[in-house]
């Protein structure tokens, strides 16, 4: 058995954490480091940081975070935003990252998987997809959800497994910020579609919708991060309620 | 107590030396694998890349290293560095040490990679992998995990040298619980 995970994602700039609504409308909501090393004393599975860092002096100071971060953290942390090479990928990892989540660059350059994971191994590996429903489909869109790109969602997620992505991290746009639930319909139609792990994210709002991430949508983990930063609720309480629900999750007895 | 933690050149090592650190291990990370094979204190395999890049990093010291942990030189592989311990490797070309006989296969469960915490004895560990190790001898199977419909060894031991699959540097309190436990075992 596996456990369902939950992943606290922090969405870094500029070396602070800040969370936005619908991709927009940003607020500081901490330190890094600080809320990552809580994160794990409350029972998160994994770490994330999102860099959405819109300069490259704002972007430099996410390594000497991840590596901070690094020397107290001892779950999975996850880097992504900005990564466009095997350099920056490595870099990354040194700095103290376990895995890297790309993009926009795997669309520009869906190669870039595959000298990846040959590199470094599909584990390490994370395709990172934002998709909005436009008509009868979702599409992928890039640049922080502002680029629609002429790719469709689920088939896109295939392609990425194909060529070497590990895991998916799926977000759905019209759902970022709402804490109405996860899409779930999305999420299952790309769970079902690929073998690696979806982690769900965007649209969390309470215990319950991730129950329906895990047994509704087939999602392998599921990601929070608004309603942990606004006091909504915790990990702990989290994972309570994915237990209390009938899921097997780590450390709640 | 001293350590040298060989440097593939492919991930992260920073948290692994952390984790040493915590549990009272002072690791030295050497990139050149002749110049780990000239000392005799405890080898550390990390957990990072993939096979056939580690293999080939590995390959000048191959024989040396084998023949020291034969000798009884302590040593922990994680996760790649476990298969590293084995003869070969669906994932890639190369050869391992080949210290315990047996072959590294890809996982035949509906989802892979297996990644995420999972059950090796009471409590869960972190899990971060696609293939797992096939010991011809199940002797040197001390701990072994189910993810899906597959069951694989999660802790090998041999001699002085130690394998586990999952990462003890990422599961938290239980894991560098655990990892102080072996490094412990295998260099008393």
């Amino acid at each position: 058995m596996t456990t369902k995970r939950v992943v606290v994602c922090l969405d870094v700039k500029g070396g602070r954490v800040v969370k936005g609504v619908k991709f927009e409308g940003l607020r500081d909501v901490g330190d890094p480091v600080e809320l990552a090393v809580k994160a794990e004393a409350e029972g998160a599975d994994e770490v994330v940081f999102l860099d959405i860092s819109a300069t490259v002096e704002e972007r430099a100071t996410l390594l000497e975070v991840a590596r901070a971060t690094a020397s107290q953290l001892f779950i999975p942390l996850t880097i992504g935003g900005g990564l466009s090479s095997v350099d920056d990928v490595t870099r990354a990892l040194r700095a103290g990252a376990d895995k890297v989540s790309l993009n926009s660059s795997i669309v520009s350059r869906p190669e870039l998987l595959g000298e990846l994971s040959a590199r470094v191994g599909a584990q390490c590996v994370v395709a990172s997809i934002d998709a909005r429903r436009v008509g009868d489909q979702w599409k992928v869109f890039t640049r922080g959800g502002r680029t629609e790109t002429p790719l469709e969602a689920v088939s896109w997620a295939q392609r990425c497994v194909a060529l070497g992505a590990g895991e998916v991290l799926l977000t759905s746009i019209d759902r970022d910020g709402a804490r109405t639930g996860y899409d779930l319909e999305l999420t299952r139609a790309v769970a079902d579609a690929v073998s690696v792990p979806v982690i769900a994210s965007g649209g969390a709002g309470q215990a319950s919708h991730l129950v329906d991430a895990f047994v509704q949508g087939h999602a392998d983990a599921a990601l929070v991060a608004g309603i942990l930063h606004d006091g909504v609720t915790t990990v702990a309480a989290l994972k309570r309620g994915l237990r209390d629900a009938g899921l097997d999750v780590r450390g709640v007895r | 107590m001293k350590a040298t933690l060989f440097d593939y050149g492919a991930g992260n090592l920073f948290s692994l030396v952390r984790a040493l650190e915590v549990v009272g291990v002072a690791p030295t990370i050497e990139a050149d694998p002749l110049a780990c094979a000239k000392t005799n204190d405890l080898l550390v395999l990390p957990g990072v890349g993939a096979f056939g890049h580690a293999a080939a990093r590995l390959a000048p010291a191959r024989v040396a290293l084998a023949r020291q942990l034969a000798e009884g030189r302590p040593c922990l592989g994680i996760c790649v560095g476990m298969q590293l311990l084995f003869e070969a490797s669906e994932e890639g070309e190369g050869a391992g040490l080949g210290v315990i006989p047996g072959a590294v296969t890809r996982l035949r469960t509906p989802r892979c990679p297996h990644i995420g915490w999972s059950k090796v004895g009471e409590e869960d560990f972190y899990f971060a992998h696609s293939f797992a190790c096939r010991p011809v001898d199940s002797s040197v199977v001390r701990a072994s995990t189910t993810f899906d419909d597959e069951r694989f060894a999660s802790i090998v031991r041999w001699r002085r040298t130690v394998g586990v699959q999952f990462h003890p540097e990422k599961s938290s309190k239980a894991g560098l619980a655990l990892l102080g436990t072996l490094v412990r075992e295998v260099t008393s």
